[in-house]
């Protein structure tokens, strides 16, 4: 659990900095419209978190997976997303995988994956 | 080398956002998985918003107002209209009051005096007051 209500608001010195890596230089963002933005990323991260739990249940699971999360994207209309997520999640294995590879092949899952990307 | 590439590119602490999903009732554990696309979709939609919000803005400058723009305007964004509301000036206010009240309805005179009272410049039109502290 969260222990200060703060805990469940994103930091807003790094949402600014997303907004402003998006934005031309030089545009200047009003306080207000930072702290909006902030509240905003943070209540998308609740409804996103509640629209993938809603799959999960459904499918009477119980571990909420990656999968779930690109799933609840079209359900709750944000199908613009899924295609640079599903990407994303694709880096993510793979860096994932490689990470096991280099701490010496602990696990024999760590075969089939080896170098599969580039052919 | 300790954490994957792919969790580098991310902005948004995976800390905090993991302190959000589990707040959650519904949520017990997060995967590592889960937390980082919930992430990367977090700092997606933000960056989206905010290059929606800059087309309704003027001279390089973003306000409130053109977020709320974009809030109001699309319909998948309906979950943020509660805590983004479209702000009018007192004036606008005051005449949103009047027109009430002409037609008959005195019992909206004290709510009127008392929004007068907590704004200088704007007034929310619900009242959500606490987007100003953080």
């Amino acid at each position: 659990m969260a222990e200060k209500l703060e805990d469940l608001n994103l930091p807003l010195t790094v949402v600014t900095r997303i907004v402003k890596e998006a934005l031309p230089d030089g545009v200047s963002i009003s306080k207000e419209a930072r702290t909006g933005l902030a509240k905003a990323a943070s209540v998308f991260v609740l409804y996103v978190t509640s629209a993938a739990t809603n799959i999960v249940k459904n499918n009477k699971r119980k571990a909420l997976t990656g999968q779930d999360v690109l799933e609840a994207m079209s359900d709750i209309e944000f199908d613009r997303f899924v295609d640079s997520l599903r990407d994303a999640l694709e880096l993510y294995k793979q860096a994932v995988s490689a990470k096991k590879l280099a701490s010496g092949k602990k696990k024999d899952e760590g075969e089939d994956v080896e170098m599969v990307e580039d052919e | 080398m300790s954490t994957p590439k792919a969790e580098k590119d991310l902005h948004l602490p995976l800390s905090r956002v993991k302190t959000i999903m589990k707040s959650s009732p519904e949520v017990d554990a997060v995967g590592p998985e889960p937390l980082y696309l919930v992430t990367k979709v977090t700092e997606l939609f933000v960056t989206d918003l905010a290059k929606r919000a800059f087309k309704n803005s003027k001279n390089n400058f973003l306000e409130y107002k053109h977020i709320a723009e974009v809030v109001q305007e699309d319909d998948t964004l309906d979950f943020l209209r509660e805590i983004m509301p479209r702000k009018i000036t007192v004036q606008q206010f005051k005449e949103l009051m009047a027109k009430k009240s002409s037609r008959g309805d005195e019992s909206d005179e004290t709510s009127e005096e008392s929004s007068d009272e907590e704004s200088s410049e704007e007034s929310s039109s619900s009242n959500n007051a606490e987007s100003q502290n953080s």
